[in-house]
């Protein structure tokens, strides 16, 4: 059964729902961020209505506004960290695949050792060391997420670079630099930029655990993860609005960064740019 | 995708969840066999062991250490009242304290306890301990089986205090590993320790004092969700809790609410910023002594308990409200327009936006608290809102106490004291010799260091107490709010408990800092009806 749209309008249309509403939601935290810090004995522990969607905690504060912006700042820090990430894999990935087989046992070394290492372990070091706090969780899921992205472009320019039409290329005596720009770049693009919006919901989902965990942000601020362990003391109280709607946007988020990069996989891979 | 984070989270939530409907089981803990279970936060688990060395009862937190008796005790209304001692007395020059001990005290292995156990349990506490501060003793010297001698290093008239809260080891049997098997002469027995878990303990049944009414006590370490869910389930027959869980209904159990001295207050920073060694001293704002009393009278700490601790919790004005030792002209109503004025005469005026500002500065502090402390993060952003009235813009952070301390010298931190010893004064407002600064926030007053001195040379208890108040405040300086005012003190913090029914628990002297031992202190006076 086919339905009204084919594969590629749907997936066009996810993915412009998704972009949209992860921009909204990542603007809105922007702005909300003060109001999202303010405290008010007054209007403590009241549960979901219309003035508070999401309720308060028992400090008072707008949970709605809190859970908005503990998600802006969680794509906020998944944008910068796998844009981070994905520049060092493409970086890495091709040179290890060009500069020889010196280069590339050194940084598959690396990569190999990075992998080895369970993620979340690495992640809590690289930020306690850092200082803990929005650098170091920014510098922490950076520096743990290139591995398999690296991997997978060393594969690809290695592949390309027995292909034919490159090596006719060189034949015809063009630079290395000449080549890489012209006929390796546009073949490796859309598996990059794949790569880059997959990279997403886990440097979110990282992020939000190691601040659930404690090793993040500070208590104060605003953060989904931070918003969670705080509600796990209240649950047994009877305020399961603390952790269910942050909890449902957390996953909501994460799906759609998820499906937003699937379409857009979609649409950019040769292979399924037609259905 | 990781999914299997996803379904983490989920089945976190789906595991709290199903805390909300623990089935009411009802497991009769105690009753016929005079046994009690207790819950404990897991932060009470000593973790070098029974050991009074390494902060067994006189540790961070003080308490009674059951399982060893000590010298003397402390009474209700924190006078010194004999426990293994018959009389003590100090030498005229206040360098040497006499006791004398009972004869007939035995330890839980049927070796008799001499006066050489005493002076080898004082030399191991000063030599080892890191927790608590036996800078002042010199030496013990047992004189004969039931005499022993303090040779003190300087004057020190609270040392009652101190040998309240040490229990007495076994020479003969005393090693490395004697925190984990410990043996005593005290009301209690070590049974059985599941690290992470639980201790039992058991009366003594050769105990030289009156018999324990309890014969079994169980110390469960939990959290206080954790400790409202077993008390849900009927598992415990007293569970600690929290203010934000007091309106918590629970069938067969009342909360119990106990008076303690267990305060909550901040510092405020004296000097003028000033850095040495990476670390800055002093804050700008707070350096101003008008801008420290007007924060003071600022603070409206009744609307504070009733906000953050629902009504538990009874005001502070000092470190040691309700001790012997203090001085009730502490004692600051709260009155926003007198602090007003106060900010006006300083020269900090009000500004556009309501927060006041002095030669083009503004009046800004950040306000620190631990980390993972609700209370604390609570009571940091009621005064926040409470200062902003005033025109000061507050800023919270939560830290961690890697840092806190050295941040704290320039930024006011919320922190939590309380004991039953005037030396919690010395550490905080003496100023110490290698700085001339006060150790945990920069202030110093020669007065005030000179009646504290006095104090701790002084010969007689009693005594002392008038010159700890006369440190407090003497009629012209001090550190109350028309002295130096260095510290602000919100509130005491009631110990909240949930107790079943039917279980009487005997009169508890005023808790100091720690929702811990001390609930267990008397345990030993404890009936079921």
């Amino acid at each position: 059964m086919r339905g009204k749209f084919n594969q590629r309008q749907k997936a066009k249309a996810l993915l412009i729902f998704s972009v949209l509403f992860l921009a909204a939601v990542a603007a809105a935290g922007v702005f909300l961020r003060d109001a999202a810090m303010v405290t008010d004995f007054s209007r403590k522990n009241i549960a979901p209505c219309l003035a508070y969607p999401f309720g308060t905690d028992w400090l008072g504060r707008n949970m709605f506004y809190r859970t908005l912006t503990g998600l802006s700042t969680s794509i906020l820090i998944g944008i910068t960290a796998a844009g981070v990430s994905a520049f060092m894999a493409l970086l890495l990935g091709t040179a290890a695949a060009t500069l020889g087989k010196k280069a590339d046992s050194v940084i598959s070394f690396f990569i190999d050792m990075v992998m080895g290492i369970p993620h979340i372990l690495l992640l809590i070091l690289i930020s306690y060391a850092c200082g803990k706090g929005l650098k170091g969780v920014i510098i922490g899921v950076a520096l743990t997420h290139w591995t398999s992205l690296a991997r997978l472009i060393r594969g690809e320019v290695m592949q390309l670079r027995q292909s034919e039409y490159i090596l006719i290329a060189e034949k015809l005596g063009h630079s290395k630099f000449e080549i890489a720009r012209k006929h390796m770049l546009p073949h490796l693009l859309p598996q990059f930029l794949v790569g880059l919006v997959l990279l997403f919901p886990h440097a979110i989902l990282h992020e939000s655990s190691i601040t659930f965990l404690g090793f993040g942000l500070s208590a104060e601020q605003p953060a989904i993860g931070i918003i969670l362990s705080e509600s796990m003391k209240y649950l047994i109280t009877g305020k399961w609005w603390l952790a269910v709607f942050p909890g449902m946007m957390l996953v909501l988020t994460v799906v759609l960064f998820d499906r937003g990069g699937s379409a857009l996989r979609r649409i950019l891979d040769p292979g399924s740019a037609h259905e | 995708m990781k999914l299997k984070k996803v379904t983490g989270f989920i089945s976190a939530l789906a595991l709290a969840a199903s805390l909300l409907v623990v089935p009411s089981v009802r497991v009769q803990a105690g009753a016929e066999d005079s046994s009690v279970v207790v819950t404990m936060p897991t932060t009470s688990e000593p973790e070098s062991g029974f050991d009074p060395a390494y902060g067994w009862g006189a540790g961070e937190h003080v308490h009674e250490p059951l399982i060893q008796s000590t010298l003397v005790r402390t009474t209700k209304d924190l006078k010194i009242e004999n426990d293994l001692a018959t009389e003590y007395s100090c030498s005229d020059d206040k360098m040497t304290w006499t006791v004398k001990i009972r004869d007939d005290v035995k330890f839980t292995d049927g070796e008799p306890l001499t006066a050489q156990d005493v002076a080898f349990t004082y030399n191991t506490c000063r030599d080892e301990s890191t927790v608590n501060d036996f800078t002042m003793l010199k030496e013990a010297v047992a004189v004969d089986d039931t005499t022993v001698e303090f040779h003190m290093n300087e004057p020190y008239s609270i040392w009652p205090y101190t040998m309240a809260i040490v229990g007495i080891v076994p020479e003969h049997a005393y090693s490395e590993t004697y925190g984990q098997n410990p043996i005593g002469s005290g009301r209690y027995i070590m049974k059985q320790w599941d690290k992470g878990q639980q201790v039992i303990f058991e009366a003594n049944p050769d105990y030289y004092g009156e018999e324990p009414k309890i014969k079994k006590l169980t110390v469960l370490f939990m959290e206080e969700d954790a400790a409202l869910a077993a008390a849900m389930a009927g598992q415990v027959d007293v569970a600690h809790t929290a203010a934000s869980y007091s309106d918590q209904e629970i069938e067969g159990y009342s909360l119990m609410r106990v008076d303690t001295v267990d305060n909550r207050g901040f510092n405020l920073p004296v000097t003028e910023p000033e850095e040495k060694d990476g670390i800055v001293y002093g804050n700008s704002l707070t350096s101003d002594v008008n801008v420290r009393r007007a924060i003071n009278l600022a603070i409206d700490r009744e609307e504070m308990i009733d906000n953050v601790l629902n009504g538990y919790g009874t005001v502070a004005y000092s470190v040691c409200d309700k001790m012997p030792w203090y001085n009730d002209q502490a004692v600051t109503e709260y009155d926003l327009d007198a602090a007003k004025a106060l900010m006006d005469e300083a020269g900090w005026t009000e500004g556009k936006d309501g927060i006041r500002e002095k030669d083009g500065e503004k009046a800004e502090l950040t306000l620190m608290f631990s980390n993972g402390d609700s209370v604390r993060q609570a009571l940091a952003e009621d005064t926040a809102n409470q200062l902003r009235e005033l025109g000061i813009d507050v800023k919270t952070e939560g830290v961690g106490w890697d840092t806190a301390y050295d941040r704290a010298q320039s930024e006011p931190l919320m922190w939590g004291w309380g004991a039953h010893t005037p030396m919690e004064l010395y550490n905080i407002y003496h100023s110490m010799e290698e700085t001339g600064l006060a150790q945990y926030s920069p202030y110093a007053n020669e007065t005030v260091d000179k009646y504290m001195d006095e104090a701790l040379e002084s010969d007689n208890l009693e005594e002392s107490y008038e010159l700890w108040k006369k440190a407090q405040w003497d009629g012209t300086t001090g550190i109350t709010q028309d002295g130096d005012i260095p510290w602000i003190w919100l509130c005491n913090i009631d110990h909240l408990y949930f107790v079943r029914d039917g279980l009487a628990v005997a009169d508890q002297k005023i808790h100091p800092h720690g929702h811990g031992w001390s609930i267990v202190n008397n345990i030993d006076e404890w009936e079921w009806e």
